[in-house]
């Protein structure tokens, strides 16, 4: 991919904070009208790889490119293509929502006549409302505004829907889909999947600084683990447990008894759905289960201490750049 | 839309309920000090009292021009009473500049938006500038109103070379502030660099007072800049200039580093 269509590219992206290093080399490449998720535990590196992107901290090495451009050298007039939600989201207290907007319209891109409103009356805030009367999630709303006002080229999101109840949380997820459907291009953060699996179509899960896996959600979802329950007649559990374990991807087969004349087999399968099915499909099966898989389980072990594998394939990967550069 | 200095505009509008106190306050001081003159210090009266007070302390506070008309609003207002008031709200406004914004979290998002660091700091420094100005502007006007009522004899064109000095030694404060905070972006360092000059040079002046031994100290202090040669009396004399070439460095200073450095970590 070149930069052109790229939204954002950054290349051995590294931040150190005097001893602790926040990113150790971080490779992205998020293309124009895509959707892309950034997920991980707190102190991660996402909020560091936002500010990043947005000149408010400088990178100790590596490049960024945001809009085909350097974020420092691109400077304020970079800055107004693009829309900001910080992840703590601090907003002046004493002033009116509606004054407050007025005011970030000023300084960032032009601004339609009507779009301030029109956003307010989607999320449901009162702009007539001191900001220091709002709720969390109200302020929330009113962050989401300012960062979506100017229908920015691309919309940086730092944990978007902390705080929003579920129903916002729709409505901000179609706004993401309109965004998309515009040609705009957004890159959110969150620290868990299911924020980002409705909207976002290419992830990338960090941890400790380093982006232990890039990926799909479809892929994701193709590759996790499920739990499969196959009831089979007694007479045919030995076959049914054999099929069972010639089957790749299979395993922990156990039996439980099911009632009269019955056994539940029950097993893990990741991935290799279709192999499965054809295999269990030449038995005779009473009652078959299969759950959906959980991303969200596939996406805590990689927050796990069990990824070293992937971390040292990164970490020499990102050694590898950094020397290359010099 | 209107898109000339947003930040300026916005600090102003801010802070205009902060600043319609502070005038009243510096109002209400000029008002009970300056009219008080003629029946307290203008008879001999205010300087038999002075008299009788320990040299030392005299010398601290600047009493001993007192028995004269601009000794008197000097020692009351320019060097005591309006110093402090200003110098508090300088302080107060330079560490609002840049430090408390960056410390709340504000100023991420402001940074995030089009605007570049040093249009930031120079417009939220020239708001700073701008109502302190008003409030040396307000001082200023009440003097000449009160000049002949409270019997002042004060000289309008020293009246303008005080407050200039006056400015500039409040400004200091608050320059300080701002500079430190770009620096830092930590509250209470621009609070201690703002209020710390302040002290420090007042500290300096009334020691240099005590004895020609010590008098020295006060080529260090900017409250003597502004104040040793006596404006009030002699006009556009001393260093008052050195009050805006520190001034200026400083904000160079903390614009290079603000500039340059990771904002809110």
């Amino acid at each position: 991919m070149t930069s052109s269509n790229a939204a954002v590219t950054t290349r051995g992206l590294t931040k150190r904070y005097g001893s602790t290093t926040a990113l150790h080399g971080i490779d992205l490449d998020i293309p124009r009208g895509s959707v892309f998720g950034m997920i991980g535990p707190n102190g991660a590196g996402k909020t560091t790889t936002m500010r990043l992107l947005l000149d408010i901290i400088r990178p100790t090495g590596g490049d960024i490119r945001v809009l085909g451009e350097q974020p420092r050298a691109g400077g304020a007039s970079l800055r107004r293509r693009v829309g900001y939600l910080p992840g703590e989201l601090h907003l002046q207290a004493r002033v009116r929502g509606r004054e407050l907007l007025a005011h970030y319209a000023e300084i960032s891109g032009a601004v339609r006549p009507g779009a301030v409103d029109t956003l307010a009356e989607r999320l449901g805030v009162d702009l007539s409302r001191p900001v220091r009367s709002l709720s969390k999630g109200n302020k929330q709303k009113i962050g989401l505004i300012q960062a979506f006002m100017h229908e920015p080229e691309l919309l940086v999101l730092d944990e978007p829907t902390s705080g929003l109840d579920p129903l916002v949380q729709q409505e901000f997820h179609a706004m993401l889909h309109e965004a998309k459907a515009n040609g705009q291009t957004v890159f959110l953060s969150s620290h868990v999947l299911s924020e980002v699996q409705q909207t976002a179509h290419e992830i990338a899960i960090l941890k400790a600084g380093r982006i232990v896996e890039r990926s799909t959600v479809a892929a994701l979802r193709e590759n996790a683990v499920r739990h499969v329950k196959l009831v089979v007649s007694e007479a045919d559990a030995a076959s049914a447990r054999a099929t069972l374990d010639a089957v790749p991807g299979v395993t922990g087969v156990t039996a439980v008894p099911n009632g009269p004349g019955t056994v539940a087999l029950a097993a893990t399968l990741d991935a290799h759905v279709d192999a499965f099915v054809k295999a269990v499909a030449r038995l005779d099966v009473v009652d078959f289960t299969m759950e959906e898989p959980d991303l969200e389980e596939m996406v805590l072990a990689y927050y796990g201490a069990d990824v070293s594998a992937a971390v040292d394939a990164d970490d020499a990967d990102g050694a590898d750049r950094k020397g290359a550069e010099r | 839309m209107n898109r000339v200095l947003p930040l300026f505009r916005r600090s102003i509008a801010d802070g205009w309920r902060g600043l319609a106190g502070w005038t009243a306050g510096i109002l209400v001081a000029l008002f009970l000090y300056l009219p008080l003159y003629p029946s307290f210090g203008g008879n001999g009266q205010m300087q038999e009292m002075i008299d009788s007070l320990p040299p030392e302390l005299v010398r601290t506070l600047s009493y001993d021009q007192i028995g004269s008309g601009p000794g008197y609003a000097q020692a009351t207002f320019f060097g005591l009473i309006g110093f402090v008031l200003l110098t508090i709200a300088a302080v107060g406004w330079g560490t609002g500049a840049i430090a408390n914004d960056e410390e709340n979290g504000q100023l991420e998002l402001t940074l995030a938006h089009g605007v570049t660091r040093g249009q930031l700091f120079s417009e939220r420094t020239a708001a700073v500038l701008a109502k302190l100005a008003w409030l040396c502007l307000v001082s200023f006007a009440v003097v000449v109103l009160l000049n002949e009522p409270a019997e002042l004899d004060i000289e309008v064109a020293n009246l303008v070379a005080t407050t200039t000095a006056f400015f500039g030694l409040v400004a200091l404060s608050a320059i300080a502030a701002i500079a430190v905070g770009g620096i830092t972006g930590r509250r209470t360092w621009a609070l201690g660099a703002g209020a710390g000059i302040a002290v420090y040079a007042y500290a300096m002046h009334a020691l240099g007072n005590q004895g020609d031994d010590l008098v020295w100290l006060q080529d260090f202090s900017p409250y003597s800049w502004a104040y040793a040669e006596e404006p009030l009396v002699n006009g556009w004399v001393g260093p008052i200039w050195l009050l805006f070439v520190v001034s200026a460095a400083l904000l160079l200073v903390g614009w290079l580093v603000f500039r340059r450095r990771d904002v809110a970590v």
